[in-house]
């Protein structure tokens, strides 16, 4: 039996940071930078709610049993917290996805938040839905589901190719508020020349912390912050050790 | 009751989880051939998803085409064409010319449009960034795309000098600039999944419901 030790180490440092500001954060909360695009979703709810007009989460086009679904995860999050918000609303919020097993958890997602805070029979499992199988084809039936549902809120926060910026697009068509992300370095290109409020880098992954969804969402960033200064350090130091001419 | 389902599902999914992850750092025979084992499931336990999904998807179209809601007609093309598909495939198989020709002749070209429709999309979404964005930050994202695309469209006029310049200037812009910037972005996406899936496997995140 044979140990990756450095890969352990690393992860063991995770934890323990995640922990460590869980437990912190309680009494004193961190203070995040600036982001317009969720600092924009909260009124931008608050007004689709009072118009009647609905928001749609779009989960990505990534598969739950691979790396992509990551960002879907987080997007979960998110899902969560606006479901709850909506769910007393005309139209309550509905999710979007090209995974069938993301659809599902979409559901479970939806039916928790409405569950929460006492509505269980107002739940849908028609809200939390698969579009197509395929990249280009849950990027078709993004117009029809903005279009029939009267989506004013378009958020996308999972994985996307470049499909992601048709389906970014479609929202701006609809003048919606458009908050768009995703893991793929390409599709982030694509995400900000289309979207109003691009997610560049690991924004993707900061709504539920930006939204208060729990103490351990916060707790990610600021465990995210330390370990990316070590990571800065580390690159720092072998570079200049190379240029040194110190092989290690 | 509630609790304890809660406390149950969380536990399943830390245990599956840690046995899996561990894989990964810490090579024992038994150990890679349990984590195999849990992602053969998970492969199968997908499959069967996405016939659930395809069933949501059925339920979603019904319900509009039975409250006969706006835009209904395309909701009862898609079941027709669904049924359709399915029962080809189930009486002549999948690699039936018939079944095959369905993707070759209207899958595909259809998403073929909608990838060419991104050239025009993204076109008229640069336009619209410069006239609502008016910031530095649109400035340098619309400079270096026009750059990049002199440096990579042929030159019709002007000669081999132009071109060369240009085509230079885009793969500095590429290779040095974009390169270092994706890196940068690539590292933090990386960070934001372990902390997702840290999250999940912790049990602080419950994406399969409470």
């Amino acid at each position: 039996m044979t140990f990756d030790w450095v890969g352990l180490a690393i992860l063991l440092a995770f934890v323990l940071l995640l922990l460590l500001f869980a437990v912190v954060g309680r009494r004193w909360p961190a203070a995040f930078r600036r982001l317009p695009a969720y600092e924009g979703l909260s009124a931008a709810i608050e007004r689709a709610v009072e118009a009647g007009e609905r928001v749609h989460v779009s989960l990505g086009t990534g598969s739950v049993i691979g790396p992509e679904s990551a960002p879907a995860m987080a997007g979960l999050a998110v899902l969560s917290k606006v479901a709850a918000a909506t769910v007393m609303s005309d139209r309550p919020a509905v999710a979007s996805t090209a995974d069938g097993a993301m659809a599902i958890l979409a559901q479970d997602t939806l039916r928790s938040a409405h569950a929460r805070v006492g509505a269980a029979d107002r739940y849908q499992p028609t809200a939390g839905r698969m579009l197509g199988a395929t990249p280009y084809s849950y990027a078709a039936g993004i117009p029809v589901v903005l279009a029939t549902e009267g989506v004013s809120v378009h958020i996308l926060t999972g994985s996307f190719g470049a499909e992601g910026a048709l389906v970014a697009d479609f929202g701006e068509r609809r003048h919606a508020f458009v908050i768009a992300g995703s893991d793929d370095v390409h599709a982030q290109a694509l995400l900000h020349a289309t979207a109003d409020y691009p997610l560049i880098g690991e924004e993707v992954f900061a709504g539920g912390a930006y939204l208060n969804v729990g103490v351990f969402h916060g707790a990610s960033l600021r465990a995210q912050d330390v370990i990316r200064v070590l990571v800065i350090l580390a690159i720092l130091a072998g570079t200049l050790l190379r240029t040194l001419g110190i092989g290690l | 009751m509630k609790i304890g389902a809660w406390i149950l599902w969380t536990a399943v999914a830390m245990a599956f989880g840690v046995v899996v992850l561990a894989g990964y750092f810490v090579e024992w025979q038994t150990l890679l051939e349990l984590r195999l084992l849990f992602m053969r499931w998970a492969i199968l336990l997908s499959a069967t998803a996405l016939l659930l999904g395809i069933l949501n998807l059925l339920a979603a179209h019904l319900h509009k085409v039975n409250l006969q809601e706006s835009g209904w007609p395309y909701s009862a093309l898609l079941i027709i064409i669904l049924l359709g598909t399915l029962v080809l495939g189930l009486v002549f198989g999948p690699d039936n010319r018939v079944v095959l020709s369905l993707f070759e002749y209207i899958q595909l070209p259809v998403e073929a449009t909608l990838m060419a429709l991104l050239a025009v999309s993204l076109a008229a979404a640069g336009v619209r960034m410069v006239m609502r964005r008016r910031d530095v930050y649109s400035l340098i994202f619309i400079s270096t795309a026009l750059l990049v695309l002199l440096g990579t469209a042929p030159w019709p006029f002007g000669g081999a000098g132009l071109s060369a310049t240009f085509g230079w200037l885009r793969n500095w812009l590429a290779q040095v600039w974009a390169a270092g910037a994706a890196r940068g972005i690539v590292l933090g996406v990386a960070l934001g999944a372990v902390t997702t899936g840290l999250r999940v496997l912790l049990g602080a995140d419950r994406p399969y419901g409470d």
